[in-house]
């Protein structure tokens, strides 16, 4: 149990940490390190409340996926730390009055949801969904998600098709004059077709189609 | 086996979209059959979801329902879809967007209204939402090569975003606070001192209202409208909004029955603002897409004032007004796509001035549909802002009702210009004679229509009659 809250403590605090860390810190491509590191340690958190498969989701879509896409985007926008240091300042203070504003008000709004809402100790009867402590959160989903959740699958298979079809179409370019490998019209060629004799004259050169 | 009988037309559907695109994959270049395989697809799936059973079904442990009101929805988007696409598909082939992707994405968002209609889950209606919206953002950029249509893809796709975000936050508070995502048991748990559930009703509704254009949430609409090729406008003005008409009203009804007094008055808000702002915004317009898409937050404003009623009145009458307004709007659309010369599409009020000189058959069409889109009797937008004052006066919403007349009487002032240009200003180059005859039939049918609907209004009401909220 000891171990469990040191653990638990250590990676909650790396995690606040670097958190903190994307923010304030002055190089973007080291935002994006930072936040990996979030990543991580909040996918650990994940797997030491026993939810393995939600961790190891996290862990693959957010630090595999997103957070590399999110490093390739800061690698090719080619921000330098010298017009970070100078701008950011400067814009930062511009909307700052205007951001702290709107976030008071949102805060001062939640607070009085929170407070206003008494936790119910019926919230779990509430649900319908049966937890069966037995069988591993993995076998759950799989469980369901064929089944109840069919047609939510589909449909999300659905809409990643439509996503690549748009990608493919809004940026898909058919390029002219560009020389490609005819496999089988290369392999097929004769001699005949590709050599012809000419007879020279003196003095006149030769005319060659193409 | 039972399940795949009720879901038929959605089948279908998805079947047909993934033979056009492997169609698409292996045949190079144009493939001319494809809009006659596209209307084809979508008639019969009209047909599949007119042979649904009358009552009501609930399957996929009762997040999809089949009833009523999403039959005749269905049948609404996809005749209206057919419709569009007739209509347009002489525009499509000139400005060389007839590809093969095109027409699958048309239906692919189809297909996500299909899903919004029917949901009656908050993943479900989630994921119909994204599939639909998906593609219109595509459709919106599809003329890649123009910068303005690639303009209104990107702006469309971040406010979108910014909205499903707001939506997303909402459903997830309303999960966390009601313990389901099913409608009937949010409508279960949900009750006046549930607060953060209402807290994020806010939210839903303000998805909501960016979906169907209403104002505040309608600041994408004029510039997605005016950049977008004009076959995409006119399906933007047309098909998303019965789904997500009917999405607010099974929302509003199924799970949030219980507060009706919370969302009330946003709902009323917004048909307001709406109201005021489709009035008074659209008079400097010169760009007839643009005005156009003012007028069109402004008939959202008169739709959403019948939901705020409260009633089941309101609600057939707002679903009375988005049918006219569906008319109408096919009928605009037609017209604009006529005025063309020499495969150059005009879209400025000023093109058409002194229309009745060269074509006066065009032009009664255009008086007929923007003296019914001004609500003139006894033409058909007269009848539909009429039930819809209607059931607000019956309720008592005095305030809403004479705010909706005022306004009604300001937008009379640029539809009724528009109408001034073409009849008494000096002739220009006249436009072509276009005898595309998908788009002619459009034309006709919107415009008899709206011209003869007060001999037999009673087909209409018959139908909505029956529509009842589960």
């Amino acid at each position: 149990m000891l171990a469990h809250t040191f653990f638990f403590y250590f990676f909650s605090g790396i995690a606040i940490l670097s958190s903190l860390m994307v923010t304030l810190s002055r190089n973007t491509v080291y935002s994006v390190f930072f936040l990996i590191l979030v990543f991580v340690s909040i996918s650990i958190l994940f797997i030491m409340i026993g939810a393995e498969f939600l961790g190891m989701i996290m862990l693959i879509v957010y630090v595999g996926a997103v957070a590399v896409l999110f490093l390739f985007v800061v690698m090719m926008l080619n921000v330098t730390e010298i017009v970070n240091k100078k701008n950011l300042k400067k814009k930062i203070i511009n909307y700052r009055s205007v951001a702290s504003l709107v976030g008071l008000i949102i805060l001062l709004e939640m607070l009085i949801v929170v407070s206003g809402w008494k936790y119910k100790e019926t919230f779990s009867v509430f649900s319908s969904i049966n937890i069966n402590s037995e069988i591993s959160n993995t076998h759950a989903i799989g469980n369901v998600l064929y089944t109840d959740y069919i047609l939510l699958f589909q449909i999300s298979g659905m809409i990643l098709l439509v996503a690549m079809i748009g990608a493919i179409t809004l940026t898909f370019k058919k390029k002219e004059n560009v020389k490609r490998q005819k496999y089988f019209e290369q392999i097929n060629r004769e001699k005949d077709s590709s050599i012809s004799l000419v007879e020279v004259e003196s003095d006149k050169g030769v005319k060659l189609n193409d | 086996m039972n399940i795949a009988l009720y879901i038929l037309p959605e089948l279908f559907l998805f079947f047909s979209i993934s033979l056009l695109l492997m169609i698409g994959i292996f045949y190079k270049g144009k493939f001319k059959p494809i809009k006659f395989l596209t209307i084809t697809s979508l008639f019969f799936t009209l047909a599949l979801v007119a042979n649904q059973p009358n009552e009501v079904i609930k399957i996929f442990s009762e997040n999809y329902i089949i009833d009523n009101l999403s039959i005749v929805m269905k049948i609404l988007t996809l005749l209206f879809c057919i419709l569009v696409l007739f209509s347009s598909n002489e525009y499509i082939k000139i400005n060389n967007i007839d590809k093969v992707e095109y027409f699958v994405i048309t239906l692919s968002s189809v297909l996500g209204m299909l899903i919004m209609i029917s949901s009656y889950d908050l993943i479900l209606f989630y994921l119909g939402l994204e599939l639909q919206s998906l593609c219109l953002y595509i459709l919106a950029s599809f003329k890649r090569n123009n910068e303005r249509s690639t303009e209104a893809g990107l702006k469309y796709f971040i406010l979108s975003a910014l909205a499903t975000g707001l939506l997303l936050y909402g459903c997830s508070l309303i999960y966390g606070f009601t313990g389901s995502t099913n409608f009937e048991i949010i409508s279960n748990n949900l009750n006046d001192k549930n607060f953060g559930a209402i807290f994020g009703i806010v939210f839903i509704i303000i998805g909501l209202a960016f979906k169907i254009s209403a104002a505040p949430f309608h600041m994408w609409t004029p510039d997605v409208y005016e950049g977008s090729p004009t076959s995409v406008t006119s399906f933007f003005a047309i098909v998303p909004k019965v789904a997500a008409l009917t999405v607010f009203i099974r929302f509003m009804y199924v799970p949030f029955i219980n507060v009706v007094e919370h969302w009330q008055t946003i709902v009323v808000f917004l048909s307001i603002a709406s109201m005021i702002l489709g009035a008074v915004a659209a008079i400097g317009q010169n760009n007839i897409k643009r005005l156009m898409a003012y007028s069109s937050i402004g008939h959202m404003g008169y739709a959403l004032a019948g939901v705020a009623t409260g009633t089941i009145e309101g609600i057939q009458s707002s679903i009375i007004y988005l049918i006219i307004y569906l008319v109408m709007n096919l009928g605009a659309f037609a017209c604009i796509f006529m005025m063309r010369i020499e495969n150059n599409y005009y879209e400025n009020i000023n093109d058409l001035s002194g229309l009745s000189k060269n074509q006066p058959l065009l032009s009664v069409s255009f008086l007929v549909i923007f003296f019914s889109l001004a609500g003139i009797p006894p033409l058909a937008g007269f009848f539909a802002k009429f039930y819809i004052f209607m059931s607000v006066i019956k309720v008592e919403m005095y305030a809403l009702a004479i705010i909706g007349l005022l306004t009604t009487v300001i937008s009379a002032f640029y539809y009724l210009r528009i109408i001034k240009i073409i009849y008494f200003d000096k002739a220009k180059k006249p436009f072509d004679q276009i005898y595309d005859w998908g788009l002619r039939a459009s034309l006709i049918i919107s415009t008899i229509s709206i011209l003869l609907y007060f001999i037999y209004p009673s087909i209409l009401i018959d139908i909505i009659a029956s529509i009842q909220i589960y």
